[in-house]
């Protein structure tokens, strides 16, 4: 499908304004509170500040607390204009959840499967970054095994190597699965931690080497925070 | 000024503490700053983010202490919800078990309730007799038996040691009256936070110059025997000093100080064991400089409790 037949109706370029100040009191208030407060997830975030514009933001994925976490930390003016990627296949089986999904997350819904659709999803997505907007990405695809992280799927890369001048920011999201995992509905306050890594520039990089390298910013991320908290082996301390 | 705060409500004792913790702090940062000025780059960081954390603490502290009784319940309340949601993960429980973990942290609400409506006997009996036969019990119906020595020993137990303990504070709001004693509640409140704040300081201090004997070199090679006598002797001699908080005679203060002080150096030493069997060093990152909720509150949840039954034993049963 050509890109100019993409028009902004397909994924509602233009948020209305009560969305919007409903998605900023939803994540930057309720949800950041619960976060903060209830749930006690930790943010570790770098020094540099948060970059502008559309972004791609890429994070492990294990629970439906992600998406809600990741917006948490987008900034207020952008709020409206980040839009969580979620499969159409689970979110848009029902009215209701496609009417949540869209409104009340922000989401936009992609088919996860060739057959039966009318649009490319990259497309789509590509046509959405042009327009300005920011991206939450899952490259596993899917929430999988709780706490081990499965190969990205090749969607990042293809949208940053289309895009080289929108960064790809990596995101790692720990312990979440415990407060919410797959299958339950109640959420137990367990903590959890969100680390927001430095932006990644892409300039004229493979379609897998985009892939690989930002797999492999999250794992390293992951690996650091594992070392983080290690007790120190001393010769007192041996046991 | 002074008279506004008078007509506020504010009691001239707690105004005395406020004003000496926050002398504290406006010397010690004062000193850090002088000393980075004169000899920069030898000031260790850990002590300026040490206390950078001690002032936000103190703040929190000092406003949920002097605010409506309301307040102070929901604050304490937190504070155990906290710690029992900083302990958990690290147990690294079974995804059955989370319906139990739920209803210890529902245990929380309903005891501070009971605190706050002055409905103490059950207070004293709800967390020791109800919950340690009934969640156990929670455990042992989910049908899987493996490992569950762990679970029934550890949820028990973060129960009375972190929410049982940390409510008798709650409990100082239900003291009966003490004739000529006019601090309250909440002066009591703060000489016990002062007391364990400087306590873990103090022994922080004395170890850091003087300590060279380990007392547990397995379980927490920082704790010396230099820094634990120095910070227990110190925190009796300002528990004496600051008794015009209490009701207490200066030998009671005394003794009250040196439970205190002894009691929060056993809970952090039980909080040390536990988290070297669990292999981390810190139980958490929410306040920079001195690690998790738990590694702060260790010595605090240890001290609640006794120094709640010596303030009663001494104020009223001894009084009356």
């Amino acid at each position: 499908m050509p890109k100019d037949r993409i028009d902004s109706k397909l994924f509602q370029a233009h948020v209305p304004n009560g969305r919007r100040w409903l998605l900023w009191l939803l994540y930057k208030v309720f949800w950041r509170t619960v976060f903060g407060l209830v749930i006690g997830l930790r943010y570790v975030r770098n020094a540099k500040p948060h970059p502008d514009g559309p972004i791609i933001y890429i994070a492990n994925h294990n629970s439906h607390l992600d998406a809600m976490s990741l917006m948490t930390i987008v900034p207020s003016h952008r709020i409206h204009l980040t839009h969580s990627v979620a499969a159409q296949d689970f979110f848009g089986t029902s009215g209701f959840r496609k009417w949540s999904m869209q409104n009340l997350v922000n989401a936009v819904l992609i088919s996860r499967t060739k057959d039966g659709r009318d649009v490319d999803p990259i497309e789509l997505l590509d046509a959405m970054l042009n327009e300005g907007h920011s991206l939450i990405l899952f490259p596993e695809g899917t929430r999988g095994v709780p706490g081990l992280m499965a190969d990205f799927k090749r969607g990042v890369g293809h949208l940053a190597s289309r895009n080289p001048g929108v960064p790809v920011v990596p995101v790692y999201l720990d312990g979440l699965y415990r407060n919410l995992p797959k299958g339950r509905t109640m959420i137990v306050p367990f903590g959890g931690t969100l680390v927001m890594g430095d932006a990644l520039h892409f300039e004229g990089e493979s379609i897998n080497e985009i892939t690989e390298i930002t797999q492999k910013a999250i794992e390293k991320m992951a690996y650091e925070l594992e070392r983080e908290n290690q007790l120190p082996r001393s010769k007192n301390a041996s046991r | 000024m002074n008279k506004l705060i008078q007509d506020w409500g504010m009691i001239a004792e707690i105004q005395w503490v406020i004003f000496i913790i926050l002398s504290i702090l406006v010397f010690s940062s004062t000193a850090w700053f002088i000393w980075n000025r004169l000899k920069p780059g030898n000031l260790p960081k850990e002590l300026q983010v040490r206390t950078r954390s001690w002032w936000v603490m103190c703040a929190c502290f000092i406003v949920t202490t002097v605010a409506h009784p309301l307040v102070t319940h929901l604050g304490l309340a937190f504070l155990s919800f906290a710690l029992l949601r900083e302990m958990y993960p690290l147990l690294k429980l079974d995804s059955r078990e989370r319906n139990v973990v739920m209803i210890c942290y529902a245990v929380i609400p309903v005891q501070y309730t009971l605190a706050y409506l002055g409905m103490t006997t059950l207070f004293l009996a709800f967390i020791p007799v109800f919950m340690f036969v009934l969640i156990p019990f929670m455990l042992v119906t989910r049908g899987e038996t493996e490992g569950i020595v762990r679970s029934i020993s550890l949820m028990p137990y973060s129960l009375v040691a972190w929410v049982y303990g940390m409510s008798h504070l709650a409990l100082l709001f239900q003291l009966p009256e003490i004739p000529g004693f006019k601090a309250g509640p909440q002066g009591l409140l703060l000489y016990l936070i002062f007391l364990v704040g400087i306590n873990d300081v103090l022994q922080f201090a004395w170890g850091k110059t003087l300590g060279q004997h380990a007392v547990l070199p397995r379980v927490s090679p920082n704790k010396t025997w230099e820094g634990l006598i120095g910070g227990v002797l110190s925190t009796t001699l300002i528990a004496v000093a600051l008794r015009f908080l209490t009701p207490l005679e200066p030998w009671q203060a005394a003794l009250t100080g040196f439970c205190v002080a002894v009691a929060g150096f056993m809970g952090d030493a039980i909080a040390s064991g536990i988290k070297r069997d669990i292999g981390i060093k810190n139980s958490g990152n929410a306040i920079p400089g001195h690690g998790g909720y738990l590694d702060r509150l260790d010595g605090f949840s240890a001290a609640a409790a006794p120094f709640f039954h010596l303030i009663y034993f001494f104020g009223v049963t001894a009084a009356s």
